[in-house]
């Protein structure tokens, strides 16, 4: 049985957390320094040097993960991640006693943040697009996907140069047209154009053969405009040849699952790609937040 | 126009065979159906997809399908190409070479080999992962490192060492380090942080804070108090700059209260201070009042005397009953008419809002209580000032009446009487009779004055006899307004909502001998400690300054330089 990270050794790590938060409340609202408070008591200098290590642990989740060699196990580590870097929040403001201004500390707080709550869009995503993802897989795999659209595409062009030139200039163009994948815009919005091509020709040649409308065409259009549909629609309606209309048949066939596979396969990137997509926040951010860090336990000293 | 197309064909082992035919018209065609130039039978390739046609020394070549060809990785439905450059279409390559002796052009045809073909379509397969496309963490994150640390750190460290020059005139870069808003009297100098901060992983010195604050003074001396909040604790140990404009000086309770809560312990029994908690209840010792007393040269040597342990008289020196002078229901009769006296008729606050000014004869009393002295000099007064002064107006006063003339009195000389032509003069003798009389009228006149009704009303005279037989009188030294309390501050400013009587029992008064200054008991009404609910927040500052003590900041300091001397911490000292 798949056991989430969240739950991991029944949620040790967010009561570690829990126990890390309330030891650092209940110190940060007992203490009463001299004058209002900051990280410059002992309580902010001691809640300081914990978010300091912590932020340098969690940044080493990123070595660990990539790492077989250390102790426990990557789910773990995710488990005290997630929980621990939830907990940081607290322990950072308590250590700044709440006090923010427009100054490279509250750049490291916010940053902190940043890098946070983007992980928190992470920890949602990783609860909700995998099963997504498997769901719409249905025990394919996306080299599986590809395959079989490759395949469609050799099969309908094989079959439509036993058809009408101009219904195979027509393939050959939708081939052409309909890429799979695509730059980070497309694999996040599942653009397709498969589908509103393949949707169009469809209809077209449906509507047409139902209407049983004679329409002639004197030239071949190469492009992919209603004519080019008219034509395969005007083909299929005026032939006798009941080979030439079983080959039709299965070319429009072909196409609809070329179509359900195509849109099977973006939607797997798309999952794929929202899954991913905050990681090149998260991660970017966090090195930014190292320097911040730096900056600021420097300045801090420096001018003590 | 005569074409030769030239199929090359690359055999195993490196093996390569070439097959020329003739083709006689003016454009070439390429496509899957039969009738085509050059027929291939590849499902990618139209039944008539290009045409080629030589145009000068070039070709051509133009698609009858939208699916076009390709020329590198671009896709083009027409193209015109020069010697040797490639065209493709389906798994096939064209391009056009010199044609030999007897030809117009020349095709050279080769398919592509599987591999090239296989390894171009994985190239040109598009990204269907994020990893795959212009997105990275690795880029990103060196470059908001870099550009985060440059902001945090380099640029306020180039800051600092530069100072005023450079780097700070073009961008505030030390505000980045700022840690909060500087208090209000330093921030004129708060953008150069060396000011206070020497850098390098150093403490402010309190060296830094008394260059400045020179007239500071201590809080207690270090010799007879060695405990560490008066010797060695450090000026940031109460005053946190970077906390708000007004943050510098702390006001908590505590901050006296820690010591000053067993004082007397905690100096071995050294200080005469009462151990003090809070303001509220019993926490506060009762006020010591410093009452008016003079010492045998007459010097002004108040006494101090805790209020609350018993009767207190004070001793102004004056007398003068508040009751009579404020009771009156219709007014005080007086040279100008009836008058209503209040508090405020007398008693003003100074400048700064915190002591009454002065009590003024000239200006509080003079209208009523006049200095006339004879009946025949009218309205003239004489000064109110000493026995000396008097006297030596009523002598100049008579002596010039005497040499006019002209007194009308019966019991005067003649001289004294006797009208005068102007420009008579008088006989040695008449003047020695005039001044005479002269001097007997002021002496009687002084001793009317100061030992009958005039003086003696406000004053306590003693008539004595000076060394050499002279009129002379004590008149007992007056203190009325001054500090009532050494150690603390009151402000009449503050407290000018309230009416003078809620806290000074004046008009009850029958004598100056009441002390009239409220105790704790009466400020305890509305003021409390810190905390205390329903009543106003009154910690030690509210009256109490900290640096009190009669000598500067500075010679603690010295006397931590040399080494001496030191305490422990608060806490474990004994």
């Amino acid at each position: 049985m798949h056991q989430s990270f969240l739950s991991h050794r029944r949620g040790l790590w967010g009561w570690v957390a829990l126990a890390l938060v309330l030891v650092s409340a209940v110190t940060y609202f007992a203490h009463e320094p001299v004058g209002p408070r900051s990280g410059g008591s002992w309580v902010g200098y001691t809640l300081g040097t914990i978010g300091a290590l912590l932020i340098v642990w969690l940044m080493w989740f990123g070595v660990r993960k990539r790492s077989y060699t250390l102790a426990g196990n990557v789910r773990g580590w995710l488990s005290a991640h997630v929980y621990l870097g939830s907990a940081l929040i607290l322990v950072a403001l308590y250590h700044a006693g709440f006090q923010i201004g427009w100054n490279i500390h509250t750049l490291a707080l916010m940053l902190m943040l940043m890098v946070i709550f983007s992980g928190f869009f992470g920890v949602w995503a990783y609860l909700r697009y995998p099963s997504l993802m498997t769901s719409n897989r249905s025990s394919t795999t996306r080299a599986e996907m590809l395959d079989g659209i490759r395949e469609i595409d050799r099969q309908a062009l094989s079959i439509a140069t036993a058809l009408d030139p101009g219904v195979h200039a027509m393939l050959l163009r939708s081939i052409e047209r309909t890429p799979l994948g695509g730059g980070v815009w497309a694999q996040l919005t599942a653009s397709d154009a498969t589908e509103e091509v393949l949707e169009k020709l469809r209809g077209a040649f449906v509507g047409q053969k139902e209407a049983g409308a004679d329409k002639s065409s004197g030239k071949t259009d190469p492009g992919l405009s209603g004519q080019t549909i008219v034509r395969i629609v005007e083909f299929a309606s005026r032939t006798e040849d009941q080979g030439q209309a079983e080959n039709l048949r299965k070319l429009i066939d072909l196409l609809s699952r070329k179509r359900a596979l195509a849109g099977q396969l973006t939607r797997d990137m798309q999952l794929q790609s929202l899954m991913e997509i905050w990681l090149y926040l998260h991660v970017p951010l966090s090195f930014a937040l190292l320097a911040a860090l730096i900056g600021h336990i420097v300045a801090v000293f420096f001018y003590w | 126009m005569r074409w030769l197309i030239r199929k090359v064909e690359r055999r195993a082992k490196g093996q390569v065979q070439y097959e020329d035919f003739a083709f006689e018209g003016e454009q070439l065609t390429i496509g899957r159906g039969a009738d085509q130039v050059i027929s291939i039978s590849d499902p990618r390739i139209a039944l008539e997809h290009l045409g080629v046609r030589r145009v000068g020394k070039r070709i051509r070549v133009e698609s009858q399908i939208a699916a076009g060809f390709r020329i590198g990785s671009e896709t083009s439905r027409q193209a015109t190409l020069g010697l040797r450059e490639v065209f493709e279409v389906g798994g096939q390559r064209f391009r056009m070479i010199d044609a030999p002796a007897g030809f117009d052009a020349a095709i050279e045809w080769s398919p592509i080999d599987r591999q090239e073909l296989e390894a171009r379509s994985i190239a040109e397969r598009l990204p269907t992962t994020l990893g795959e496309t212009w997105l990275s963490k690795r880029g990103p994150s060196w470059i908001l490192f870099s550009a985060t640390l440059i902001l945090c750190l380099v640029l306020p460290l180039m800051a600092h060492h530069l100072g005023n020059r450079g780097i700070t005139q073009v961008a505030p870069v030390m505000q980045l380090w700022d840690t909060g808003h500087v208090a209000n009297a330093h921030r004129y100098f708060a953008n150069d942080c060396t000011s206070c901060h020497e850098g390098g992983f150093q403490v402010v010195q309190d060296a830094k804070c008394v260059a400045c604050h020179q007239q500071t003074k201590a809080h207690a001396d270090p010799h007879q108090f060695p405990l560490y909040e008066v010797t060695d604790a450090r000026c940031a140990h109460c005053h946190r700059d970077h906390n708000g404009p007004n943050g510098l000086v702390l006001t908590e309770q505590r901050l006296c209260s820690d010591c000053h809560r067993d004082l007397s312990t905690r100096s071995a029994g050294k200080t005469q201070l009462l151990d003090v908690a809070n303001f509220g209840g019993d926490a506060h010792p009762n006020f010591m009042l410093s009452l008016p007393a003079w010492d045998s040269e007459g010097r002004y040597a108040p006494v101090q005397s805790r209020m609350g342990t018993g009767p207190l008289t004070e001793n102004s020196g004056l007398k003068f009953p508040h009751d009579k002078h404020l009771g009156a229901v219709d007014g005080l009769a007086s040279p100008r008419g009836k008058q209503q006296l209040d508090c405020g008729s007398c008693h003003v606050a100074d400048a700064g809002g915190l002591a009454m000014q002065p009590i003024d004869f000239e200006k509080h009393c003079q209208d009523c209580h006049r200095l006339t002295f004879d009946r025949a000099a009218g309205d003239r007064q004489v000064p109110h000032a000493n026995v000396d002064a008097v006297l030596a107006m009523l002598n100049e006063y008579y002596a010039k009446r005497a040499i006019d003339g002209t007194w009308d009195d019966a019991a005067a000389p003649v001289t004294v009487r006797t009208r005068r032509r102007p420009g008579q003069e008088l006989t040695p003798a008449e003047r020695n009779e005039a001044l005479a009389w002269a001097r007997t009228n002021a002496a009687r006149t002084t001793r009317t004055l100061f030992e009958g009704q005039a003086c003696g009303v406000c004053h306590t005279v003693t008539p004595s006899r000076s060394e050499t037989g002279d009129l002379a009188y004590a008149v007992a030294p007056v203190r009325i307004a001054g500090v009532w309390f050494e150690r603390a501050h009151f402000s009449h400013d503050a407290h000018n909502v309230m009416d003078c009587a809620h806290c000074h029992a004046a008009s009850l008064s029958k004598a100056s001998q009441d002390v009239l200054i409220p105790d704790i008991k009466n400020c305890q009404s509305c003021h409390a400690g810190e905390g205390s609910p329903g009543a106003v927040e009154s910690t030690c500052t509210m009256c109490h300054g900290f640096h009190d003590a009669p000598f500067p900041m500075e010679s603690v300091l010295q006397a931590r330089a040399a080494g001496t001397p030191t305490a422990t911490p608060a806490g474990s000292s004994p």
